[in-house]
């Protein structure tokens, strides 16, 4: 059924476009992400030691990066790395997606549960743990290989752009899948049962009908893998740095943060930033492309419509020895390391004589009142930085779909632009402008809200993705009638749609929630004293290579997020959030 | 007469001296009591730097207590792991630039990181003389207190390789720097991504520019990967077999005490003294807490904690563990370079050795 579009009387198009609140509400995000650009543009003609009389204005950082052969290579590695995991991601996301949501396969709920869980782990576990899995010394697969076929090389290796593609596609599975579940569980069967009435195969109608209707969605899904590919630290830092293999995150963190000789290159970052932006551009474009066309294959339907599940029968079994195993590889040996690691006095492979040292050592010694700053901090971020994203969003959406304005290209397009700029440039920019735009007139160098503003920039352009889409399946009768009743434009928002957007708001709200629980980039950029979060803990530990003690931090922040999962699970069962 | 006159001028003098010696003692101690005073009315101690160092923040918890109870005071601590030593400087400089205070009251850092701030003018001079209970002696030229008062070492690392004792045992264990170039080591060791030591070694008086950098390139073709000094896990681990160079060998000596497979040696052509310097930035929020600790770190209870917490101390002290490492080397004939930010500044073309070094250590990979 194609969605019917009714020209609006003036009236209407005015109340909705006009409203102030709306407009300033949605203005301010795009402001400061508008900002953040602006002071990344500045800083990248800029040479030398930042706010002090020894930095020039200057061309030289776009030379510089454009002669550099060793970004070339690095640029390579990116986009063999980066699509890897797209691969990878989308090779398991998405059957699982399809599994959960098109097929009568048991223990949904699980299902879920293993895919949110993903998020927990932190990505340096997940490339410790196949550190020893698939390391060519000391992976015990390699080991394994060798000694069965008599190999001379381990046949396996993580630390190249694939081996580290393949561990970050399997952190973003869970990502593919929450993105696509949605759109299987909102795709018109019809057709399908048309495709089977026809006589079609089983496996004819996935390629033939299931995929081609779903392709925007899995586009969608893929840019949106793409733009985190480029930018993720975590797994390129713990595997590549350590064995000379650089993708562009880690080529910018060592501009910001010179491993020896030198000041940082912030000027370096600018100018990869400012080219980034046209990169962001481009994916912008072609993502509001791969929406319209998917106006194009209908795929979205309305009211009173119910999916008809495929039967699987006995191929249940091989579905759930398929998320078993991805979660055994993904979650479970990662876990089982954190585990081992907080029991053990210092790192090494597990084995007989490494369990005699299992100890609560690191627990007892546990620095608590760094360990308790950090989980204030995140604690308040987890409060408010949702809230704020769903306002603003809320606000950006509500412009972007429904207003006629030929500025919500503009918003459209500011809203999506953090999405595809690594999450370190938006905290360079926000550093640079708390300690030499802003001052001590507006204090915010140092404190947790200048994380939570990063936070809500970064995360604008999940929300929007996700309200856009909630919003355009919601007819306009619904706001007309409430005009025509004589409700303002906030208390139409605030008694018709929000309330109709509920499960997508508890959605983005509690992924929000989750993303902002574990981020770590912006909080080791911003962090100083008083602002430093949990993650940031965790890493510090890290870092300094305590393993071990940032291992049992984790375990306790693990602990800590199990309510946070527990009013996920619980709202998805009552069928409040999207997805579930 | 002239008898009676000697000793009348020697009563002169003596008289002379004690009244200098009070006024220098009153003088030392108006200065401390000012500072104590002071370090009172600050409150509280903020700290920062990396979570290996000085035993993080249990060792700074420790160095709270013991200054407390030295100085009588009640300062209360705030400890924040922070970013390397180069890396914090930086923040501080920028910090200082931008009129916000130091993330840090007390600066912590290597001899790189000084040189990096005291170009940039951050650090508050300091009458160390008049606060420290025991001026450590000096070794040769090297005095643990700068001229101009910026910065005090307080501790010695000794450069070395550092080694999985399972993987690397016996003859195996390198003697010469050259030894790391066996073919059976190749793909199983790591450096430094900042080419500790090498940087030091390729200097001239030591072993020289052009004999590191040919060094550093078979080293580069020899090596699986880049690992920073701090991540001695990786060593245990049996991902690297070695590491060659370290920043010190201390990290070791405080992970054998728990078992770990984990050794350091040290090679025959020589080694370098990285220095543990303290330092007050000029945008200290507590500049007499900060000095008192930096103070209280050259006691004897605060050096036998930095050897409890990160297995280390002054080499200048005759009860020091450090001291027996260069002692031996010296022994042996080794040749010894002590990394002091004077040292740096003297020589020419450092700044450019270190950055060669680094390119050949990173792009000999992929």
């Amino acid at each position: 059924m194609k969605a019917r579009s009714i020209e609006l009387p003036l009236f209407f198009v005015r109340r909705s476009t006009t409203s102030p609140s709306l407009l300033f509400l949605a203005s301010l995000p795009i402001a400061v992400i508008a900002v953040f650009v602006a002071v990344m543009i500045w800083v990248s003609f800029q040479r030398g030691m930042l706010g002090t009389p020894g930095a020039v204005y200057t061309l030289e950082n776009y030379l510089a990066i454009f002669a550099d052969p060793f970004l070339y290579r690095v640029l390579w590695n990116t986009a063999v790395f980066t699509s890897t995991t797209t691969v990878v991601a989308l090779a398991i996301g998405l059957p699982i997606a399809w599994l959960a949501e098109r097929t009568t396969i048991p223990g949904k709920t699980a299902i879920y549960a293993i895919m949110t869980l993903g998020l927990l782990i932190p990505g340096i576990y997940t490339a410790m743990g196949w550190t020893f899995i698939a390391h060519p010394r000391i992976g015990f697969l390699n080991r394994w290989l060798v000694d069965l076929f008599n190999l001379q090389d381990a046949p396996l290796n993580i630390a190249t752009p694939v081996g580290m593609g393949f561990v970050q596609g399997l952190s973003l599975a869970a990502v593919v899948f929450i993105l696509t579940a949605q759109m299987f569980r909102a795709m018109n069967p019809s057709l399908e049962e048309a495709a089977k009435v026809h006589g079609l195969s089983f496996l004819r109608t996935i390629h033939r009908v299931t995929l081609p209707l779903a392709l925007p969605g899995i586009l969608a899904a893929v840019i949106y893998v793409v733009t985190i590919g480029i930018a993720t630290f975590d797994i390129p830092a713990i595997v590549g740095l350590g064995n000379r293999v650089y993708m562009l995150s880690t080529f910018i963190y060592l501009k910001v943060h010179p491993q020896g000789s030198g000041l940082p290159e912030y000027g370096i970052t600018g100018a990869v930033g400012t080219c980034m932006i046209a990169v962001a551009a481009l994916l912008t474009l072609l993502y509001g492309q791969v929406l319209r066309s998917g106006h194009r294959f209908e795929v979205v339907t309305g009211k009173g419509y119910r999916p008809a599940l495929i039967e699987l029968g006995g191929w249940s079994a091989a579905g759930w020895c398929f998320i078993g195993l991805y979660a055994f590889v993904s979650k479970v040996l990662p876990l089982l390391l954190i585990v081992y690691a907080a029991l053990t006095p210092y790192f090494a492979p597990p084995s007989m004589e490494m369990m005699r040292h299992l100890s609560l050592v690191h627990f007892t010694n546990m620095e608590w009142g760094l360990v308790l700053r950090g989980a204030r901090n995140t604690a308040l971020l987890v409060a408010v930085v949702p809230l704020l994203v769903l306002v603003f969003a809320f606000a950006i959406s509500w412009l972007v779909v429904r207003s006629r304005n030929r500025a919500r290209y503009a918003i459209e397009f500011a809203a999506f632009l953090p999405q595809a700029l690594p999450e370190v440039i938006l905290a360079i920019g926000a550093l640079l402008l708390a300690l030499f735009v802003l001052g001590e007139a507006v204090p915010l160098y140092g404190s947790v809200w200048l994380i939570a503003i990063v936070y809500v920039a970064a995360r604008i352009a999940f929300a929007t993705r996700a309200l856009n889409g909630s919003l355009l399946q919601i007819h306009r009768e619904m706001e007309e009638a409430a005009f025509v009743s004589g409700l303002s434009t906030l208390r139409t928002a605030r008694r018709v749609l929000l309330p109709l957007l509920r499960p997508t708001l508890l959605s983005v709200w509690i992924w929000t929630a989750l993303l902002v629980y574990r981020e770590l980039t912006v909080a080791v950029f911003l962090g100083v004293h008083d602002n430093i979060t949990f993650p940031a803990v965790i890493w510090s530990y890290w870092y300094a290579g305590g393993m071990n003690k940032a291992s049992a931090v984790t375990l306790l922040m693990t602990v800590l997020l199990a309510p946070l999962i527990a009013v996920f699970w619980w709202l998805g069962r009552r069928g409040q959030v999207a997805g579930q | 007469m002239s008898e009676q006159l000697k000793h009348a001028r020697l009563l002169s003098l003596g008289i002379f001296l004690l009244c200098c010696s009070s006024t220098a003692a009153f003088g030392a101690s108006a200065t401390l009591t000012q500072m104590i005073e002071g370090a009172k009315k600050e409150g509280v101690l903020r700290a920062q730097w990396s979570q290996n160092t000085f035993g993080g923040g249990e060792g700074f918890n420790d160095f709270i207590a013991g200054m407390n109870k030295k100085y009588g005071l009640n300062l209360k601590g705030q400890f924040t792991p922070g970013p390397d030593m180069q890396a914090l400087m930086v923040r501080i400089a920028q910090e200082a630039a931008a009129g916000q205070p130091a993330s840090t009251d007390l600066y912590m850092g290597n001899a790189q990181a000084l040189f990096d701030g005291l170009k940039q003018q951050v650090l508050k001079p300091i009458e160390w003389g008049a606060i420290v209970d025991r001026r450590p002696p000096k070794d040769g030229s090297f005095d643990a207190i700068a001229a101009d008062g910026t910065h005090m070492a307080i501790a010695t690392a000794v450069v070395g390789i550092e080694y999985n004792t399972n993987l690397v045992k016996g003859t195996d264990i390198p003697k010469r720097l050259t030894d790391v170039l066996n073919p059976k080591w190749k793909g199983k060791i790591a450096s430094t991504p900042y080419a500790a030591g090498l940087r030091e070694l390729a200097m001239p008086g030591f072993l020289g520019r052009e004999y590191v950098i040919d060094f550093t390139k078979k080293l580069s073709g020899q090596i699986a990967g880049l690992i920073r000094c701090g991540e001695a896990e990786r060593l245990t681990s049996g991902e690297f077999a070695m590491l060659v160079l370290t920043c010190g060998g201390n990290d070791a000596t405080v992970l054998q005490r728990s078992g770990a497979p984990l050794a350091q040696t040290i090679v025959q052509e020589g080694t370098v003294l990285h220095m543990r310097y303290a330092a007050i930035p000029k945008n200290s929020r507590a500049p007499n807490a900060a000095a008192l600790m930096a103070a209280y770190w050259l006691t004897p209870e605060a050096q036998a904690l930095l050897w409890k917490h990160d297995g280390l101390d002054l080499h200048l002290f005759p009860e020091s563990h450090m001291k027996k490492d260069v002692d031996q080397v010296r022994a042996a004939g080794g040749k010894i370079v002590i990394n002091t930010p004077e040292w740096l500044a003297s020589l020419k073309g450092y700044a450019e050795t270190q950055k060669e070094l680094e390119k050949i250590l990173r792009e000999g990979g992929k």
